[in-house]
């Protein structure tokens, strides 16, 4: 069962991913006061995006999963599950490599570096929730679990914030004055690592088809 | 409505019941917090901090750590002898089982906080502090509902997961970021001078509250499947 659109998006990956390459180290000029390590912005802000994006389809899929209760619509929510929580985990590995030459410090409690923090927890839950024996079950709480920690992630951002907003900023905003070609090379990256969580997205569903078929085959065996 | 209310009553007359006449369990809920306190008390004095200063997040992590020993019992008690199956027979309505386990682990967290409040009180030595009391126990009447809310339902899924145990405070915690942080500051604003006002953060804890009562009556049809 080979899917046209995984081929597409295989192929497209293949040119955007050195293009993008290029717009980011090469096109897009290096920032004036920050240097070289401002380029790990390209990647931190595409992946935070992705990390969101996956996360609001784990949402969708659960409640469809609730109503229909179709194995797959399970299997497209874990998949986006897994491969948001990698997508996040690369947004709090570069971020802190921004944030030392920058702000001096590996991590700081402002909101948007919390409620990443948070929603990493939460996925990690959700994988785990999922991780195990008594499928039906545990796909079932999946789902409520996914659709409870959806509502939760603004209210965290919320009273991130709220708490910052009552407290003195210790580090000020970004300032992120970006050029032409700066926004060229971001709008590429948001593009590519969209494309690149789209082909992922196909190939770990995939996997998980084929899994759910070797078990099925290998219970009528014994 | 009448006929509901009672419903959920006298499910959380039998909880309370029964944890009176276990009372050995409510009893070690208890013990365990006050050695999370003596604990954390007893590192900061030896450790030389200023203790006065961390009585909200001590006692907060305290609460929340015990309220794991707490919460997961309510579920676990109904396993033997297939109790549930006849409780969900008995009421032919998920929901009010929901409510009445949530109002039994909100006065059971309640019982548990006014033991460790007051001693972690004296445990740090600030017998000299006026506390506010009319934003302390708001505060903690707030706090132990939304962990009382989001607990039974977490509980209630993962009861049905016996190889799962264990998931029950790395669900529970990341959802209750949000009342941790409003919480330690409605009890920090507790013990400092007045001035402050942080009836925001109480208003917030109280939509929140509302929320997690809405959102689990809502998705409890689905946990408690079986």
């Amino acid at each position: 069962m080979e899917s046209p659109w995984r081929k597409l998006s295989c192929l497209a990956l293949m040119i955007l991913l050195p293009v993008n390459i290029f717009l980011i180290f090469i096109y897009a000029p290096v920032e004036k006061t920050m240097g070289i390590v401002q380029k790990v912005f390209y990647f931190h802000i595409a992946s935070a995006w992705i990390g969101l994006l996956a996360f609001v389809l784990v949402f969708i899929a659960s409640i469809l999963y609730l109503r229909k209760r179709e194995a797959a619509l399970n299997r497209l929510a874990l998949a986006s599950a897994e491969i948001g929580t990698v997508f996040i985990t690369c947004t709090l590995l570069t971020g802190p490599l921004w944030a030392y030459p920058i702000w001096n410090t590996w991590w700081t409690w402002d909101p948007r570096l919390t409620t990443t923090l948070v929603l990493w927890f939460m996925y990690l839950a959700y994988i785990a929730l999922q991780s195990g024996g008594e499928t039906e079950n545990r796909q079932r709480f999946a789902a409520i679990y996914g659709i409870v920690a959806f509502i939760n992630v603004p209210l965290v951002f919320f009273s991130a914030r709220w708490w910052r907003s009552i407290h003195p900023l210790v580090i000020t905003s970004e300032g992120m004055g970006l050029t032409a070609k700066m926004r060229v090379a971001l709008f590429a990256s948001l593009i590519t690592f969209s494309l690149l969580y789209v082909y992922l997205l196909q190939l770990r569903y995939r996997s998980l088809s084929l899994k759910e078929r070797v078990n099925e085959l290998k219970s009528k065996l014994t | 409505m009448g006929k509901y209310l009672n419903k959920v009553f006298l499910i959380y007359w039998k909880d309370i019941r029964d944890e009176v006449r276990s009372f050995d369990n409510l009893l070690s809920t208890i013990l365990f917090g006050v050695m999370l306190i003596f604990i954390f008390s007893f590192a900061f004095q030896l450790a030389d901090l200023d203790v006065e200063q961390a009585f909200s997040a001590i006692l907060w992590v305290s609460i929340f750590f015990s309220s794991v020993l707490a919460i997961q019992r309510s579920f676990a008690k109904e396993e033997e002898n297939n109790v549930l199956d006849g409780l969900l027979l008995g009421t032919g309505d998920r929901g009010s089982i929901f409510l009445a386990k949530f109002l039994c682990n909100l006065t059971i967290l309640l019982i548990f906080e006014a033991v460790i409040t007051p001693l972690l009180w004296i445990f740090i030595g600030a017998s000299g502090v006026k506390a506010s009391l009319g934003l302390l126990v708001p505060a903690l009447f707030l706090g132990s509902w939304g962990l009382a809310a989001i607990g039974t339902m977490l509980n209630g899924m993962t009861v049905q997961l016996p190889a799962a145990r264990l998931l029950f405070p790395i669900l529970l915690f990341p959802l209750m970021v949000p009342v941790l942080v409003a919480v330690i500051q409605c009890t920090a604003a507790a013990f400092a001078a007045p001035g402050e006002s942080v009836a925001a953060w109480l208003y917030f804890l109280a939509s929140f509250d509302l929320l997690f009562v809405i959102v689990p009556l809502l998705l409890f049809d689905y946990i408690l499947e079986g």
